[in-house]
């Protein structure tokens, strides 16, 4: 448990008192997204890994990965870098047993679970009760809506990362979709 | 002592097991399940001394794994370690019989918070 949710914690009270969709921008700043990232690096990639607030322009060959946030704020949590910043990554989490050679599925591995940390306390300082979607890679899901986005840009070891917490409200989700692994709450 | 380590991510699962090393846990056969469905099968064939489990993963989730060793009446110490950490979570981890939860990131000095005195 993070300090940011001691911080935010929420009963949901904004959603019941209107009914108008919540926008991120009300319930997270950029500077809450930093110090999640900040705080997942530093345990996760390594004591002296950190994510300079600096924008590097974007990623040659970019790749994402993404966890779904579904609850009275939808949309999803989305990690965007180049292809050798992921394998970079990976190495670094993987330190003494990563293989001479990743193959595609270790670097799609390591930055799934990367937007699974930062987007699981990210939705700990949303309004609750909400469900945490399983880590995807690929393409990033399009901005539905650009007023409901937060976005980091940084650089990490001189590469260029983005965090981006943004909306879904345009898209919403078929209520037909398999969500049998995501979180009851 | 056997600790069964489960998560979806085989990344993360390595993760675990260096930081149980970092933590001073290092004389310890360790067993890792994919998922926990998996996990649920290794405890059986197994028979791990502590499961330490990620929340979320396909096929069944770690609090389907623990509520299913419970109801057949195994009381295996099991311990979450996810991602996510609220309130309402911990409380249906406990209720559900976890002796833990350790929510990521999470370091060496968290693992022995949570683990003194459950591993020897």
């Amino acid at each position: 448990m993070t300090a940011f949710s001691a911080d935010l914690g929420d009963t949901g009270e904004r959603r019941r008192t209107s009914d108008a969709p919540l926008a991120i921008t009300d319930l997270i700043d950029e500077a809450t997204v930093q110090s999640i990232a900040e705080e997942a690096w530093l345990a996760l990639v390594g004591e002296e890994e950190y994510l300079l607030p600096l924008p590097g322009g974007p990623a040659d060959d970019a790749v994402s990965s993404w966890v779904e946030v579904v609850g009275p704020w939808t949309g999803t949590v989305v990690i965007t870098t180049g292809r050798s910043t992921a394998e970079e990554l990976s190495r670094a989490l993987l330190k003494e047993h990563a293989p001479p050679v990743l193959d595609a599925e270790d670097v799609d591995d390591a930055l799934g679970e990367l937007a699974n940390v930062v987007g699981g306390n990210v939705k700990a300082v949303l309004p609750g009760p909400s469900a945490l979607g399983l880590p995807e890679v690929g393409n990033a899901p399009e901005v539905t809506d650009p007023a409901d986005v937060v976005r980091i840009d940084v650089l990490w070891r001189g590469q260029s990362l983005s965090i981006s917490v943004q909306g879904s409200a345009g898209a919403l989700p078929d209520p037909y979709e398999n969500h049998e692994n995501e979180v009851p709450l | 002592m056997k600790i069964l380590v489960a998560d979806d991510s085989r990344v993360m699962r390595q993760i675990v097991i260096r930081t149980l090393r970092q933590a001073g846990y290092d004389d310890h056969d360790i067993v890792e399940a994919e998922d926990g469905a998996d996990a649920l099968a290794k405890v059986g064939s197994e028979k791990p001394d502590l499961i330490l489990s990620d929340w979320n993963m396909p096929n069944m989730t770690g609090i389907e794994c623990l509520q299913a060793l419970r109801a057949s009446g195994s009381a295996v110490p099991f311990g979450f370690v996810t991602s996510e950490g609220s309130p309402e979570m911990r409380e249906k981890a406990a209720n559900a019989g976890a002796m833990f939860l350790i929510a990521k990131p999470f370091n060496e000095d968290t693992f022995k918070e949570h683990l003194d005195g459950v591993i020897a």
